[in-house]
């Protein structure tokens, strides 16, 4: 009989959470999670309050290292996959190593995306998306006073939150052309602003990012509008582009994310996608949405794998927590939480 | 493969098999140009000599090398799976024109001239490639166009800011100075009739392209504000900009579609969306111009088709329905079913539909199909009519400029086989002794270099149209053409002094040397395939699998018995009866 072997691309939350709930579900199977970095599998929506100094490092951690072994899980770090092949069940890793799967789950997660109008200012601009990351900011803001936040994702506002919290002076740059809602909505932006000005954050409304520069004394100049903001560091948050380029000759239906229906499924049998990669037509919004956020992660984490062990659980949402961003819906409720 | 000491010029079919599998980005070129020769050359920093290399081929290397769609580098071996990406082939032909000798050598005439006069009607890249090899072959050639400059597509169709009038102007007119009698603003069916031609002329080609936008077929689309994408272009290069509003939504998914929605932009429009029926990852343009859009602010909206467009004569919304894609079908494009129920509704000031165009009917004789289009014979390009002949989209429907070059060209061959009674040009397969590659491994590790863009982004936006790409500095260009593998080298293992030690399997790069059973050829000779074995008692040979090999000459080099030969293998072509010159 043939082995049963699940792969697994990525261990964010939601490859983790996938591979726990298999092993529960095929306790036999061979289980490998592949993961392109070093770093161990930690919870990114706590970065921020451990920019802000309110947890150690080890709490970002959720599993202890013996959690794999205990679990028969086999992981594999700085293991980078080139191409998937879903018809021969196999996918090839960069040092031309073949393996092969019986099911596979892909949880590839996404690299923070800087907007294509903004790229030419990406050396000044600081994303967060890993615990190297956060660190680097820990680094950063020891010298400086203020920080000018632009883009509108899960992770904008958190960060906003950390820094208040360490007494930083907070811009925070709305621009409906960048980083807001697509089309978004007049009413919710300006009960979002109110809520961050109300927070102590001064929000510059509506305003068209002219450029960056570093000046002498080592400050970030930013133009918006007619107006020069001299700031100590900048921070973007636009949002997680899916990491998907290396799927692009695998045949599956690539969007902004991989496109699954509402099990999760790619259109290839035994072949699922979850968490940040994944972009699913959600009928009550007319339109593909993805999922972000640490606990719907977890949720479609699991929902891939309860299907690939032969359930049948579809992925739902409430309608109420869904935006658009940058041309695609998200499934997330973060404002309300500033 | 035979070889000889000397260079040989070879017919044989057995030689042009080889040619097609072997140099895959010659293949895909439509008119077939020598791709590791010019690139070679820019290498050697002879760019005059690399432009002219273009120039046997695709005629207009300076406009392609901004506007090529780029099948060469689809087929590039470099961007085979584990091999990194294509070589920037489009942007070395670029910079081919850009840094040559600007004084090109007049070409010369294949024969003595001839009696015989043909008319081309339609002076796009189609029209102006066939008049091109007609006048050089001796004929008289008059080019009857129905707007006021040469270049059809290329002056009407495709914006400024992409490719300099400057550029096409130059390209243009050194055709047109081969002799051509260049008749503008004479249309077709209203200041002279195709009977009246075939009376005056020869021969008479038609190849008026495709003027006739396609329509969405939707409720509403007549109302104010809705544009075809190549109404749109026409008019804004014809110098009559259309007017746009504040929202601007583009339909479509080519080329043409990202030009309307990059063009809307600099006439004032502030939001401008792409909409796609697919996704941004089935897009058929390029990498960079998504990238460049998105830059200069154009969104790209995927999943969705125009359902009605609403409004009270004037464009207010458009009602969209979302799509599913499926898998891919046997040609690569995935089937699209709308999802039932998924029906909503964009703003928009203006519409643009760029989703296609046909070619314009033609009120003439009976020989043509139910919607007035000619239809001609494949291959030969001539139609049931004596002396009429047609070429490039308006047969194909709309195609690539490097398409319709190659069917104006072939359809010139056609032409001048019928008015004299033979050919005038053959392809030949030339081989000859070549050294070993002079290229260091390390190279096939260089990345791929970026092209330079406009930069302030304001710049783009200026009153005078500017070029947004700036082409390779000459030694950027120089520094990307190392990355090729130079493909027109062919590695060769003379089984008969080879000792079997495998040093050269062993030093391989890749998997391209085999020790093989047997091989299979086919009708023409051409080795087609190989039984690879394991098993050291089945061996009867050992092979360089050149569809595999990367040239890097390393076997070569180690070889103890020198008994790995290298030759350079090259398609060319060559006016027939004058050899000694291909």
């Amino acid at each position: 009989m043939k082995e049963e072997h699940f792969i697994i691309i990525g261990m964010g939350p939601s490859g983790t959470k996938a591979a726990i709930t298999l092993r529960k579900q095929a306790p036999e199977a061979r289980i490998t999670i592949l993961s392109k970095d070093a770093e161990r599998a930690f919870t990114p929506h706590m970065l921020p309050d451990f920019i802000a100094g309110k947890i150690l490092e080890k709490d970002l951690y959720p599993y202890d290292p013996s959690t794999w072994d205990d679990l028969d899980i086999h992981i594999r770090r700085c293991q980078r996959v080139t191409d998937v092949s879903p018809g021969n069940g196999h996918l090839l890793l960069d040092h031309r190593e073949v393996l092969r799967f019986t099911g596979l789950i892909l949880a590839v997660g996404g690299r923070p995306q800087i907007p294509e109008p903004y790229l030419p200012f990406q050396d000044l601009m600081s994303t967060l998306k890993t615990v190297k990351d956060a660190k680097q900011w820990i680094e950063k803001l020891e010298g400086v006073d203020s920080v000018l936040v632009i883009g509108g994702d899960l992770t904008s506002l958190a960060v906003a939150k950390a820094l208040l919290h360490l007494g930083k002076k907070v811009f925070f740059l709305i621009n409906e052309d960048a980083f807001w809602p697509l089309r978004y909505d007049m009413d919710l932006m300006r009960k979002v602003s109110e809520r961050l000005s109300q927070g102590g954050v001064e929000v510059i409304p509506s305003g068209k990012l002219g450029g960056l520069f570093r000046n002498a004394n080592g400050k970030t100049q930013v133009r918006i509008d007619d107006r020069t903001l001299q700031v100590g560091m900048v921070g973007t948050f636009f949002g997680l582009a899916p990491d998907i380029r290396f799927l692009a000759r695998s045949g599956f239906s690539m969007d902004r994310g991989i496109l699954v229906d509402e099990y999760l499924n790619t259109g290839f049998e035994g072949i699922y996608a979850t968490g940040d990669c994944a972009q699913v037509y959600h009928p009550g919004l007319r339109d593909y949405w993805v999922s972000i956020g640490y606990e719907n992660a977890l949720n479609l984490g699991r929902i891939a794998a309860l299907n690939l062990a032969g359930r049948r659980v579809q992925a739902k949402v409430s309608g109420e927590s869904i935006f658009k961003v940058r041309g695609v819906n998200v499934n997330t409720s973060w404002w309300v939480e500033f | 493969m035979t070889r000889k000491a000397d260079p040989i010029q070879s017919t044989r079919a057995e030689d042009f098999d080889y040619m097609k599998v072997n140099v895959p980005c010659q293949d895909a070129c439509p008119v077939l140009t020598n791709v590791p020769a010019y690139i070679r050359a820019v290498y050697e920093n002879d760019f005059t000599l690399s432009y002219n290399i273009n120039l046997e081929s695709n005629l207009f290397p300076g406009v392609l090398g901004r506007i090529c769609s780029r099948p060469c580098e689809s087929k590039c071996r470099h961007g085979e799976k584990e091999l990194g990406k294509p070589v920037n082939i489009c942007y070395l032909k670029r910079a081919a024109a850009d840094f040559r000798d600007r004084q090109v050598p007049r070409e010369t005439l294949i024969h003595h001239r001839i009696s015989k006069n043909v008319a081309i009607v339609g002076a796009g890249p189609s029209g102006l490639a066939a008049a091109h090899d007609l006048a050089l072959s001796g004929l008289s050639v008059s080019v009857l166009e129905a707007m006021e400059k040469p270049g059809g597509m290329l002056y009407y169709g495709i914006p400024a800011f992409r490719l300099p009038r400057a550029v096409l102007t130059e390209e243009i007119e050194r055709v047109l100075d081969l002799g051509i009698d260049f008749r503008p603003g004479i249309r077709l069916g209203k200041d002279i009739t195709l009977a009246g031609l075939l009376k005056d002329f020869d021969a008479v080609l038609l190849a008026t392209g495709c003027y006739h936008p396609r329509r969405l077929n939707i409720p509403g689309e007549a109302f104010d504000g809705v544009f075809s994408g190549l109404q749109f272009m026409m008019d804004l290069n014809s110098g009559r900009p259309p007017r746009v509003g504040k929202k601007v939504l583009v339909l479509g998914a080519g080329f043409t579609a990202f030009d309307c929605a990059r063009s809307a932009l600099r006439l004032g429009a502030e939001d401008v969306s792409i909409c796609l029926r697919r996704t941004e990852e089935d897009l058929a343009v390029t990498r960079e111009e998504v990238l460049e859009a998105k830059r200069e602010g154009v969104r790209i909206e995927s999943l969705m088709v125009a359902k009605t467009i609403l409004g009270n004569g004037n464009l207010k919304r458009v009602e969209f329905i979302r799509t599913r894609p499926g898998l891919p079908g046997t040609a690569g494009k995935r089937e699209i079913t709308t999802i039932k129920g998924s029906e909503f509704v964009l703003d928009a000031d203006t519409v643009i539909a760029a989703t296609g165009q046909g070619p314009e009917p033609i009120p003439i004789l009976d020989e043509r199909t139910p919607e007035g289009i000619v239809t001609v014979e494949k291959g030969s390009f001539r139609s049931p009519v004596a002396g009429l002949f047609a070429a490039g989209d308006y047969v194909t429907g709309p195609s690539t400029v490097i398409q319709a070059i190659a069917a104006g060209r072939k359809a010139a061959a056609a032409i001048v086989t019928e008015m004299t009674g033979r050919d005038c040009r053959e392809r030949v397969v030339r081989i000859e002794d070549t050294v070993t590659t002079d290229r260091p491994r390390t190279w096939d590790f260089l990345p791929t270099l970026e092209i330079p863009t406009l930069e302030p982004m304001q710049d783009r936006f200026d009153i005078n149209p500017k070029e947004v790409e700036l082409g390779y500095a000459e030694e950027q260009a120089q520094t990307e053409s190392k990355r090729c593998y130079l493909c027109y080298l062919h590695y060769e293992i003379d089984i008969k002094r080879c000792i079997y030690c495998r040093y050269c399997i062993d030093v391989a790069p890749r998997d391209c040397i085999k020790l093989v059973k047997r091989m299979t050829t086919n009708e023409n000779g051409a080795v087609t395939g190989f039984e690879e074995t394991s098993v050291w008692r089945d061996v009867n040979g050992i092979i360089i699998d050149n569809s595999r090999c990367i040239r890097c000459g390393a076997c070569m080099k180690i070889c103890p018995v020198d008994c790995i030969s290298v030759s350079k293998v090259q398609l060319l072509e060559r006016p027939i009866g004058r050899a000694e010159e291909a």
